[in-house]
C-alpha cells in the first residue's frame, strides 16, 4: 500500500467577520497520486491549496505532510520550510531571470553532478530557451518553465492552480499529455485545481468536488 | 512557526526604529511641560501676536493663490488642446525645483530699487534715479506671491490627476443639463474633487509654515524666524522648542486634514460609467488666453528666477565656481547620498515588512515614518539638538561632545525629512511586483532574506534609484535643518546660498543656487516623465 504524502483533518477556514469558506475538510493523498479538485470560482478551492501551500493559515484542523503536522490552529510551519511545489495561473516567472535561473531558483543541492534545471527543461522541451527572459518567450513555454521550475527542486507535493487556464485548446490538449507522462514518469504527487471536467478526468485519479465549503469525492478514475 | 507574530525580530526592528523616529518630536512636545523662561514672557508680550497673525496671514494668502493658479492650469491642461499644451503640461511643476528661498532671493535681485527690473526701466524709458516701478517685496505681499509661485505645483499635480479621472460622460451631462464651459469648471470639475484640492492645499500649507529662509529674508515674524531667533539670538532652547510646540499645532491640524481629504478622495475614483476625456480644441484668442494662463506662473516660478541667476552669473564670468564652491557642493553630495542611501534602505525594510506580514503594526509604522515630512526642518532640527545633548551627558558624561554638532543629527534629520518621498516611490514598485512571485518564491524554499535580495531587491532597481534621487534633491534644498545642525564651519549648497543673501551678497548666492535648482530639477525630470505617460488610456 501507498504511504500517504498529504493528510487534511477537520480543516475549516473563514475570513473575519465573513461566513465559513472551507467546512470540516478531510483528504488523504498518497504517494505518487494525481487529485482533481473541481468547483465554481469563489468555492474556497484555490484557499485550500493556498493553506497547503502554506501561503495561508486555517481556521481549525490540521495539514499533515509526510506524517508530521505542519499547520494546526496554533502554528504554521512557513512555505518555504514545507518542500512544496505552486504553479499558478500566471506563472508567476521571475521577470529578472533567465529561464535557466528562474527553474534553478529552488535547487537547494547545488553540489549535484547532474544539471538538474537543464534536465527539467529538456523534459518540458525548452531547453533551447535557457538563456532568454520570460517576456521574450510565448505563453505556453512560459507554462512549460513554470511547471519545470516547480518540480526541479524535487517537491513532495506539487500544487497547480488553473495552470492551463490561459492557454488555447490546442496547446492545452499538447501540454496535457507531455505534463501527464512527466508527472508519471516521476512519481509525482499532484493535486490539481481546476473548472475543467475533462482536465480533471484526464490527469486523476481521484476527482473531488467543492460545493458550500466542503469536499466531496466525485469518483475514481481508471488510471491510464 | 506563525508568520504574522507581531512580537518577532522583524517586528521588534520596526518598533525601535520608529521610536527613535519620533523622540525628537516627543522631545519638543515635552517641553510644554518644563520651565516657561522670561524669554517667553518676552516673546508672548511683544511678538507671539505677530508670529501668529502673520504666519496666519501667509498660509491665507498662498492657499487663495495656489488655489486659483493650481486648479485653473489643471483644468485647462487636461480639458483643451492648443499650442503649446503639451509642454506647459508638464512645465508647470517645474518650479517646484525652485525652493522659496532662492525665488526669495531672485526676487529682491529683480524688484529692488536698485534691482534688474527697476533698472531696466529706467534705462529702457530714461527715468530719473531714484524712480521705481516695481513696489518693495520684502513685505508679506511679496512673501505670498513668492510662496504661490514656488508651491503651485502641489495643487496642480493632485488636481490634474484628479481631473483627468473625471469622466467625460459627467461633464457632457452638466453641459445637456444647462451649464457653460466656466460653470462646468466651478459647479462639476471642482466640487468633485475637493478632497483632492484639500489634499493639496495642506501640502502647501504645511511647506509654507515649515520655511525659513524666505521670510528671514523678508524679514517677516513667523514661528519659524521666532524659533530660530529664541534660540541664536537668546540661546534659549527650551523657548524655542515651547514655539516648535506651538506650531506643531497648526502642522497636526493641516496633517489631519490633509489625511482626512486622502480617505475621502475615492470618491473621486472612476465608476462603471467612466468614459475617456476628449480635449476640446481651442482656436484664437482662446487659445492665446489658455496658454498665457498656464504659461504666467511657469514664467514667475522658473524662468524669471532661473534667468536672474544665469544674468548674475555670466556678468561675472562665472568667477565663483572657486574651490570653496566645489568644497561646498562635494559637502552635499556627500550628505545627499548619505542620506539617500539610509532611507532608502530603510523605506525598502519597512515596505518589505508590510509585504511580509501585512501587519498592523508595520502599516502604522510606515504611516508615522511618513508623518515627518510634514514637520518643518526647524522643529526637528530643535527636537534633534536636544535628544543629542541628552545623549552626550548620559553616554558620555558630559565629558565628550559626540552627537551634538556632528553629521549624524543632520543625517537623521534628512532621513525623517524624507523618509514619505523615498516611502513613496517604493511603495509603487511594489504594487507593480505581483504577489504570486513571493508566493512561488516561498514555495521553491526562499528565505526572508533571500526573497528580499534575489527577487524583490532586483526589481526594485528602478524605484530605489528613484527614491534615492528624490531624496538628494530634498536633501539640497533643505535650509533651516542644516542650518542648525551642521558641524562647525561645514557649509552645504544651501547655507552658503543663505549666508551670501543675508549678506546681500547676492551674485555670490547665484552659483550654490543654480546648482540647488539644477539637483532640484532631477526629480522633476522624473515626474514629468510619469506625467506625460499618465493620460489615461495610453499604454505604458
Amino acid at each position: 500500500m501507498k504511504p500517504s504524502v498529504l493528510e487534511i483533518k477537520n480543516l475549516s477556514h473563514s475570513y473575519e467577520n465573513e461566513t465559513s469558506i472551507l467546512e470540516n475538510i478531510n483528504l488523504l493523498v498518497k504517494s505518487g497520486e494525481i487529485i482533481s479538485i473541481l468547483g465554481s470560482s469563489g468555492c474556497g478551492k484555490t484557499t485550500l491549496l493556498r493553506i497547503i501551500a502554506g501561503l495561508e493559515k486555517q481556521s481549525r484542523g490540521t495539514v499533515e505532510i509526510n506524517h508530521s503536522i505542519v499547520s494546526d490552529a496554533n502554528f504554521s510551519t512557513p512555505p518555504e520550510n514545507r518542500n512544496i511545489g505552486l504553479v499558478v495561473q500566471d506563472r508567476a516567472l521571475f521577470p529578472h531571470l533567465t529561464i535557466y535561473e528562474n527553474v534553478n531558483f529552488g535547487i537547494r543541492n547545488l553540489s549535484s553532478e547532474i544539471d538538474i534545471p537543464l534536465e527539467y527543461l529538456k523534459l518540458f522541451k525548452v531547453e533551447n530557451l535557457s538563456k532568454k527572459y520570460p517576456h521574450e518567450i510565448s505563453g505556453g513555454e512560459q507554462q512549460r518553465v513554470a511547471l519545470a521550475r516547480s518540480m526541479a527542486p524535487n517537491p513532495d507535493i506539487l500544487l497547480l492552480d488553473e495552470p492551463f487556464n490561459a492557454l488555447d485548446k490546442q496547446l492545452k490538449t499538447e501540454l496535457h499529455n507531455e505534463t501527464k507522462k512527466i508527472f508519471r514518469k516521476k512519481n509525482s504527487t499532484v493535486i490539481i485545481v481546476s473548472h475543467d471536467i475533462e482536465e480533471a478526468k484526464f490527469f486523476s485519479d481521484k476527482i473531488y468536488k467543492m460545493k458550500n465549503g466542503q469536499l466531496a469525492e466525485m469518483s475514481i478514475m481508471t488510471k491510464n | 512557526m506563525q508568520k504574522n507574530s507581531v512580537i518577532s525580530p522583524w517586528g521588534i526592528l520596526s518598533s525601535l526604529v520608529l521610536v527613535v523616529f519620533v523622540l525628537p518630536i516627543l522631545i519638543v512636545i515635552s517641553s510644554i511641560f518644563g520651565e516657561w523662561s522670561e524669554n517667553w514672557s518676552h516673546i508672548y508680550d511683544f511678538a507671539l501676536f505677530n508670529y501668529i497673525y502673520n504666519s496666519s496671514i501667509l498660509v491665507i494668502g498662498v492657499l487663495f493663490i495656489v488655489l486659483i493658479i493650481g486648479t485653473t492650469s489643471a483644468w485647462i491642461v487636461t480639458n483643451y488642446q492648443f499650442f503649446g499644451k503639451n509642454t506647459l503640461e508638464w512645465a508647470l511643476i517645474l518650479p517646484l525645483a525652485v525652493p522659496a528661498y532662492i525665488l526669495a532671493y531672485t526676487f529682491t535681485g529683480l524688484f529692488d530699487t536698485y534691482g534688474t527690473a527697476n533698472i531696466l526701466i529706467r534705462d529702457l524709458f530714461g527715468f530719473e534715479d531714484n524712480y521705481t516701478l516695481f513696489p518693495n517685496v520684502r513685505n508679506l505681499v511679496g512673501a505670498i506671491i513668492v510662496f504661490s509661485f514656488t508651491l503651485y505645483p502641489y495643487v496642480y499635480l493632485v488636481t490634474r490627476s484628479a481631473f483627468l479621472n473625471q469622466s467625460q460622460s459627467m461633464l457632457e451631462a452638466g453641459r445637456l443639463l444647462g451649464l457653460n464651459a466656466i460653470q462646468i469648471f466651478y459647479k462639476l470639475g471642482i466640487p468633485i474633487i475637493r478632497p483632492a484640492i484639500i489634499g493639496g492645499a495642506m501640502l502647501v500649507a504645511m511647506e509654507t509654515l515649515s520655511d525659513f529662509g524666505a521670510v528671514e529674508h523678508f524679514a517677516i515674524q513667523t514661528f519659524t524666524t521666532g524659533i530660530f531667533r529664541a534660540w541664536y539670538g537668546m540661546y534659549d532652547i527650551q523657548t524655542a522648542m515651547q514655539l516648535a510646540s506651538m506650531l506643531l499645532v497648526f502642522v497636526g491640524l493641516f496633517i489631519i486634514l490633509e489625511k482626512n481629504s486622502r480617505d475621502n478622495a475615492r470618491y473621486t475614483s472612476k465608476s462603471s460609467t467612466y468614459k475617456p476625456k476628449k480635449l476640446k480644441k481651442l482656436k484664437g484668442y482662446k487659445a492665446f488666453f489658455a496658454f498665457v494662463l498656464c504659461f504666467f506662473p511657469i514664467c514667475i516660478g522658473f524662468i524669471l528666477p532661473i534667468s536672474e541667476l544665469s544674468v548674475w552669473m555670466l556678468n561675472h564670468n562665472l568667477n565663483f565656481f572657486n574651490d570653496k564652491f566645489w568644497t561646498t557642493a562635494t559637502n552635499t553630495i556627500f550628505l545627499g547620498i548619505i542620506s539617500a542611501i539610509l532611507c532608502s534602505v530603510l523605506a525598502l525594510i519597512v515596505n518589505f515588512l508590510i509585504r511580509l506580514k501585512n501587519n498592523n503594526l508595520s502599516k502604522i509604522v510606515s504611516s508615522l515614518l511618513s508623518l515627518g515630512y510634514a514637520f518643518p526642518g526647524l522643529i526637528l532640527a530643535v527636537g534633534i539638538v536636544q535628544l543629542f545633548v541628552w545623549l552626550d551627558r548620559y553616554l558620555f558624561s558630559g565629558s565628550e561632545i559626540v552627537l551634538t554638532g556632528s553629521l549624524i543629527g543632520l543625517i537623521f534629520a534628512y532621513i525623517i525629512k524624507s523618509y514619505a518621498l523615498s516611502n513613496s516611490a517604493i511603495e509603487s514598485g511594489y504594487e507593480r511586483i505581483s504577489i504570486t512571485l513571493d508566493e512561488s518564491a516561498r514555495t521553491l524554499g526562499t528565505s526572508d532574506i533571500r526573497l528580499l535580495s534575489k527577487i524583490h531587491f532586483p526589481l526594485l532597481k528602478t524605484s530605489l534609484l528613484t527614491s534615492m534621487l528624490i531624496v538628494i534633491s530634498e536633501v539640497v534644498k533643505e535650509l533651516p535643518a542644516t542650518l542648525i545642525l551642521r558641524p562647525f564651519n561645514f557649509e552645504t549648497l544651501a547655507v552658503s546660498t543663505y549666508i551670501y543673501a543675508a549678506e546681500e551678497r547676492m551674485i555670490q548666492a547665484s552659483a550654490p543656487a543654480v546648482a540647488i535648482v539644477l539637483i532640484g530639477l532631477i526629480p522633476i525630470i522624473i515626474l514629468t516623465k510619469m506625467i506625460r505617460l499618465s493620460r489615461v488610456g495610453r499604454k505604458h
